[in-house]
């Protein structure tokens, strides 16, 4: 039914359906412009780191190191953002030195992506080592840049990019849905993301189809290390502060997420319209769970229960369609 | 004897064994209580429950998959055994173990049916049942740490148990641990399942080949369900030995430490796409592990370095490996 998209629809009516539950069941919390606008700028950071392991993903490995990009050129920035800006600055030279708080946090956020691809590509590491090694070694390098402790007090201008508002949707969702096109862009129409789709599906069959395995595995990594940058750009400026070692929970979440969204974790299928809808289902859940109280060790256990169960699902879903397909053959 | 010399010199692990060896020079050099006696018998005490975890991984690994989810194991196995006892008022550490190792064994049996009959991928299985696993402990047994007093005696007991004991010079005593006994009694267990047994033969033929070993006859299932059952199983006593070395328990624990072990196995020489490893291998990457842990400071490095050399250690490891197999395969035309 639909093929492709059929996996979508369903989603689609899940997250209607909670809206709906919620809305009769605790409208007075939920059904306010508050709610909303928290969950709307609480869903980028989250998406984006999602939406960096469905690239990953894509290519049948999976990037483990994404929260740990995230902290590290969080920190990098912080410490530009901290040490270069005094008081008696003029506006533009502060403007300038947000700027280049950004482009350097967006840059090592290349470099990191850069170096899981070189390791996953052209020395042959496994994904799972390779990005658990780089997990570790880039948290590693922010503790020792900030001797573990927090960076604070980053210029007014630059905290307008997590707590500002145009009009009335916060800031960060707005460069998240940008960035989720851009990707589905490139994912969907360019020979780059068709390339990935293809290795993810078969990575002997686009070797010999004469697609360059290394270059998009490199490529691949870094525009996942890309999107992380781009998140912590929206988290530290969202919480005015910087501590490594922020952000750990959103790893597993991150699976569970795109996971539910449709992407299979053996590579090849997925799509943008899936993993998003899915972040917004979790971020409903996430907000339901808050206003009712639910104690985070509970909430721990339902984000694990619930990829355990989507993945069921999808199991049974998989082998129910082989089976009708089966049957068509044999009328 | 030259052939011997070249066959033992052809395992990876050999080289392993001579980095710890220099490794250890150096740490005796800058620290001189380093070799000595009772700091290696307090080396094996405190790392013979990474060492029991290490193994059990590596089975995993050997058979092509990945269990993160065992350092939950460990920790509802400890806390719950834990409670019981206190709950009940029994005293007796071998209720204590049969019970951490009965929990060990069903929630490794849930991994096992999710990832044998369900066939889903196994790094995302166990990481969804070790948030679920951790996640319930939390929310359905407790979150209160038991602390000294309250903890039955039989743990604290067992924790001080010696095989044999020696004496300093100003009368005091220290000894080898009951651990380093348990420890060895895993390792000879596994070793044997895994040499002799064809339960041992399924799980390198399925890490090798999985679709060889389909059609070999191997019985996939079974053996998939018995690996993480028996992880469970090993977890299980892990948290027993844990809770008895520190005389403390707090269900926030264990969780966490992941990392280490897997650093430990994969520097051990084990393959993550299975099929290749050797438990010597595992036990020497868990020496290396902890000597590191324990004795970065006296190199002249914080604790903040630790992080950043586990994760280097990881990586310029696993690229050694990784990259004489890929030399390897492009040479016999193999791929992926």
């Amino acid at each position: 039914m639909l093929g492709k998209y059929s996996k979508t629809i369903v989603l689609f009516t899940i997250m209607v359906g909670i809206i709906i539950i919620m809305s009769i069941f605790i409208p007075d919390k939920f059904l306010t412009v508050i709610n909303f606008q928290s969950m709307a700028s609480q869903i980028p950071e989250f998406g984006l780191l999602a939406l960096a392991m469905m690239i990953a993903m894509m290519t049948g490995g999976i990037d483990l190191s994404v929260v740990s990009i995230t902290n590290l050129t969080g920190v990098i920035a912080a410490v530009i953002l901290t040490k270069l800006v005094s008081p008696q600055m003029g506006e533009g030279l502060i403007t300038l030195i947000i700027i280049l708080a950004i482009l350097v946090a967006i840059i090592s956020s290349l470099v990191c992506g850069l170096l899981s691809g070189v390791l996953i590509a052209y020395v042959g590491v496994p994904p799972i080592l390779a990005t658990l090694g780089t997990m570790g070694l880039f948290l590693g390098i922010a503790i020792v840049i900030t001797e573990g402790h927090g960076i604070t007090g980053f210029p007014d201008k630059f905290l307008f990019i997590g707590s500002g508002t145009i009009w009335i949707i916060p800031v960060p969702f707005i460069i998240f849905i940008v960035c989720a096109l851009i990707v589905a862009l490139v994912l969907n129409k360019t020979s780059l993301g068709l390339s990935i789709q293809m290795l993810g599906s078969n990575p002997v069959a686009s070797w010999f189809a004469g697609i360059s395995n290394n270059s998009i595995l490199v490529k691949t990594y870094m525009i996942s290390g890309l999107l992380a940058g781009i998140s912590s750009v929206i988290m530290i400026s969202r919480v005015n502060s910087m501590r490594p070692g922020y952000g750990y929970a959103y790893l597993l979440t991150a699976i569970l997420v795109i996971v539910l969204g449709g992407v299979n974790p053996s590579g090849g299928f997925g799509t943008i319209t899936g993993v998003v809808v899915g972040v917004i289902i979790l971020q409903l859940l996430q907000s339901g769970f808050n206003i009712l109280a639910f104690s985070p060790f509970f909430k721990k256990f339902i984000w694990g229960f619930m990829l355990l169960l989507v993945m069921v699902i999808n199991f049974i879903i998989a082998k129910y369609q082989q089976r009708s397909r089966k049957l068509k053959i044999h009328p | 004897m030259k052939k011997k010399i070249k066959r033992i010199f052809s395992h990876s692990e050999i080289y392993l064994f001579f980095i710890i060896i220099i490794f250890s020079i150096i740490l005796t050099s800058i620290n001189p209580s380093f070799l000595t006696l009772e700091n290696l018998f307090d080396l094996i005490k405190s790392s013979a429950g990474m060492g029991i975890l290490a193994v059990g991984f590596f089975i995993v690994l050997l058979s092509g998959g990945i269990d993160v989810s065992f350092t939950a194991i460990a920790i509802a196995g400890q806390y719950i055994s834990a409670n019981v006892l206190m709950a009940t008022g029994v005293d007796n550490i071998y209720l204590a173990f049969l019970i951490s190792c009965s929990v060990g064994i069903l929630l490794g049996a849930i991994n096992g049916l999710l990832i044998s009959v369900f066939k889903l991928p196994t790094l995302i299985v166990t990481l969804g049942t070790l948030s679920a696993f951790h996640g319930a402990l939390l929310a359905f047994v407790g979150t209160k740490a038991i602390n000294t007093a309250e903890l039955p005696d039989c743990f604290k007991v067992f924790g001080h148990n010696n095989i044999f004991v020696l004496t300093r010079a100003d009368g005091t005593s220290y000894g080898l641990s009951v651990y380093a006994l348990i420890l060895l009694g895993v390792v000879i267990m596994s070793w044997l399942i895994l040499k002799y047994t064809m339960l041992g033969r399924g799980i390198h033929a399925i890490g090798g080949n999985r679709d060889s070993a389909v059609r070999a006859g191997f019985n996939i299932v079974g053996i998939q369900f018995f690996i993480y059952c028996y992880v469970g199983f090993l977890a299980g006593i892990m948290g027993v030995m844990h809770i008895s070395l520190l005389r403390y328990s707090n269900p926030m624990y264990i969780v966490g430490t992941e990392l280490g072990v897997i650093a430990a196995v994969v520097l051990g020489g084990a393959r993550i796409t299975g099929g290749t490893g050797s438990i010597i291998g595992t036990l020497l990457g868990v020496v290396m592990i902890s000597i590191l842990e324990k004795n970065l400071v006296l190199m002249g490095l914080s604790s903040y370095w630790h992080q950043l050399f586990v994760g280097l250690i990881i990586i310029i490891s696993v690229s050694i490996t990784s990259y004489q197999n890929k030399r390897r395969g492009i040479r016999s035309l193999t791929f992926r």
